[in-house]
């Protein structure tokens, strides 16, 4: 996904402090689709997606479901002041199940919860799930929701389990659609459109070689993604000229309506083989890319929620990489979220998107 | 106060474990139903398995609500938002379901049920957002019931609209039906108390627990936190050789399937934080009744509401205020357990207690206790 980016002394400033802040110490690049079905064996599915006739409405609220058929070890990081979430208990480090097979991130605070009734009807047709015997299935779905209802339409329009349902067997593996999509198609962010992005980073050296690890993410949060001057916070996390950015300007920016209605949900996903611990752990640690790229984060009206998903599909002992996986996931997540805000093209009907804001500052 | 003689000389010997340093009587109901604010709905499926919603109100409003979620394999819906630091300071109502974790869905259909009430969290324009935080046990395809079976939004609206206040229906009914418990029958149960100091606390639980009730001999555990001949006349059973048990019934092929939930309640105004220390102590009134309990297969989870009725610094010390709740709402759950036991009818798979050891329930005249 490398794009052309326009030289800028700010880019070259932003170049040397990446290397004073982050000093990493493994060589990293995007994966091919920079997404977070890099990561062998994950699916990702969206409903709705965008009408293609360009004069329809875009839509208003959504549903996006991360599926690993196999099973991928789980873990949690809750930290956001007003979550709305599923089946966060099971993933303690005690509890009995080790696995999950879906996360699901949807629209439409804790109604849209309904959400994964209809994932577990997809995977359970499809005989994913944790068994109990007799050939029956229960999938393990984690949940969480994000505020958005009554913004652009009647408060009665959110996810149910159809939106599920139908997000799940749109499912695959494919390149992950950005931007007013799934989960982030009804999201807002601190004044400006918010939206679903994703990003991956694939570890090439060292001990951590072939360590992938992806991220998704639906930015709808009370704090902003980018400073007064329109400059991306984690701007300095770019990965072979990901973000379309020209430069800063100075402009006028435009203050969130609502500090208590929001939430930031995402999913971070990796080919190693952790104990669930180790996924609990990794899941910490990716949310300091949330208090990276947006500020202020994990607010009194932010439920933000970190799903951690892992494949194991690298079978090496991970024990000695949960720092280099836990620190990739927050940079990963980071640059995620900067994807889901560029990628918010279309404002809804009271704001407007970033690059709208700042058409001097998108490449676009 | 009707405490018979006989029950205060079992009290005061087993005080090592129940302790009751203060006058305490069932309420009326002896149902959780005995806490202002608080009502109660079943649905009931067939085959056997269901979903029971507990609602709690004060003028309209949710209430603080706690939870202590200490089994190793539970399936839970909003158990975040409880965390005392976290934003909502309140609950609308707790559903309790069969199904496993398919079982969640239920908790959609209460919200919609609560929606058209006008019931939830306000979040301006009129609009709310209904706080059901759930927790499921697991029962489906149980005794020839197709794995398919189980509650669905349907369930949760309808035992939302069927909540009322009042006596409560007990055994194999609501998110009890379908639950077995140790080799017996589990089902659901209830239980009150009503202390001298106006404080009211009440429990309800589905018991469907990897653990039993009751010991080698067939004497229930928390037969001893009995108030008011509550159970009965159980006749204890004293030495001898223990009936034959029938394994617990386990999933073709799997390993056993479990989970005990409940919810306590109180008529005191609780903050989330002290909500949260009541669900923990009343978790201790499942681990005196249920042995052993919160196991790798068992969700345990118990929830904990306020209906603020009186406010807890009229009792002076909050903390001992605080001590005196959680120690009746664990004693209350312990109840709830035996009454779920005693209530639970045989089926066709699984003996009820009683039929089990017809011996201890001889004198108990069925349904004559509430």
């Amino acid at each position: 996904m490398s794009r052309d980016r326009r030289s800028s002394s700010s880019a070259s400033a932003a170049a040397i402090f990446t290397l004073l802040i982050v000093s990493v110490s493994w060589a990293q690049t995007p994966g091919p689709l920079n997404a977070i079905t890099d990561v062998p064996g994950i699916e990702v599915g969206h409903f709705p997606l965008p009408s293609s006739d360009p004069t329809s409405p875009p839509p208003i609220t959504g549903t996006t479901v991360v599926v690993s058929k196999a099973g991928a070890v789980g873990g949690v990081s809750q930290r956001g002041g007003a979550p709305g979430t599923r089946e966060t208990d099971l993933l303690r480090p005690e509890n009995l199940v080790e696995k999950v097979n879906a996360v699901v991130l949807s629209g439409g605070s804790a109604y849209g919860l309904a959400a994964a009734d209809g994932v577990m009807l997809c995977l359970e047709a499809q005989g994913v799930g944790f068994p109990v015997g007799g050939g029956h299935v229960v999938p393990i779905v984690p949940s969480a929701i994000l505020f958005d209802p009554g913004r652009c339409a009647a408060f009665s329009v959110r996810p149910n389990a159809s939106f599920g349902l139908a997000a799940c067997q749109a499912a695959t593996g494919g390149p992950v659609q950005q931007g007013n999509v799934g989960a982030g198609a009804g999201a807002r962010s601190g004044g400006s459109k918010g939206g679903l992005g994703t990003a991956s980073t694939v570890l090439t050296t060292g001990a951590s070689n072939g360590i992938i690890v992806g991220a998704i993410v639906a930015v709808n949060s009370s704090g902003r993604t980018f400073d007064a001057q329109g400059n991306f916070y984690a701007g300095f996390l770019e990965l072979d000229n990901e973000f379309p950015l020209i430069g800063p300007s100075a402009t006028d920016v435009v203050p969130p309506s609502n500090l208590l209605q929001n939430t930031t949900i995402a999913v971070v996903a990796t080919n190693a083989k952790l104990t669930k611990a180790q996924a609990a752990k990794v899941a910490q640690m990716a949310d300091d890319g949330l208090a990276r790229a947006i500020k202020p984060s994990h607010g009194v009206g932010d439920g933000d929620t970190i799903f951690v998903m892992a494949t194991g599909t690298d079978t090496r002992d991970a024990t000695n990489l949960v720092n280099t996986i836990g620190s990739t996931a927050a940079d990963t997540l980071s640059r995620a979220v900067v994807h889901a805000i560029l990628a918010a093209t279309v404002g809804d009907c009271r704001v407007k998107s970033y690059c709208e804001q700042f058409p001097q500052n998108c490449a676009k | 106060m009707k405490v018979s003689v006989v029950c205060v000389v079992v009290l005061v010997a087993l005080s090592s474990i129940s302790s009751p340093a203060w006058a305490q009587v069932p309420g009326p109901n002896n149902a959780i139903t005995d806490v202002p604010g608080i009502k109660v709905g079943h649905f009931t499926g067939n085959p056997l398995t269901g979903t029971t919603v507990v609602i709690a109100e004060k003028n309209g409003q949710g209430v603080a609500g706690g939870v202590s979620q200490r089994g190793g394999a539970p399936g839970t819906r909003e158990t975040d938002l409880l965390k005392p630091e976290n934003m909502v300071q309140i609950v609308n109502a707790i559903t309790l379901s069969g199904g496993s974790a398919y079982g969640l869905a239920a908790a959609s259909g209460v919200m919609q049920c609560l929606e058209g009430q006008g019931v939830g969290f306000p979040v301006g324009g009129g609009n709310v957002v209904p706080i059901v935080p759930s927790a499921i046990l697991f029962d489906p395809g149980r005794c020839g019931a197709p794995f398919t079976y189980r509650p669905n939004a349907s369930f949760g609206l309808a035992a939302c609209s069927a909540a009322q206040s009042g006596p409560v229906q007990e055994g194999n009914v609501g998110a009890g039906a379908g639950a077995v418990s140790g080799g017996v029958k589990g089902g659901l149960g209830t239980a009150s108390v009503v202390l001298d100091n106006g404080v009211i606390v009440g429990a309800i639980v589905a018991v469907n627990s990897v653990g039993s009730t009751f010991d080698a001999n067939g004497n229930l555990y928390a037969a001893p936190l009995e108030l008011a001949d509550e159970f009965g006349n159980l006749i204890p059973i004293h030495g001898g050789p223990p009936p034959k048990m029938p394994k617990p019934a386990a999933v073709p092929g799997g390993l056993l399937r479990n989970t005990t939930i409940a919810v306590v309640a109180t008529n005191v105004e609780l903050t989330k934080t002290q909500a949260t220390k009541i669900a923990q102590m009343a978790d201790d009134g499942l681990a005196r009744a249920i042995k052993p309990t919160h196991t790798p297969f068992d969700g345990d989870t118990v929830f904990a509401v306020g209906t603020g009725r009186i406010s807890m610094a009229s009792f002076g010390d909050l903390s001992v205020a605080e001590y005196v709740i959680g120690s009746a709402a664990a004693d209350a759950l312990s109840r709830a357990v035996v009454h779920a036991i005693l209530s639970a009818e045989s089926t066709p798979c699984e003996k009820s207690y009683c039929d089990l050891f017809p011996n201890a329930c001889r004198n108990r005249k069925k349904g004559a206790q509430k």
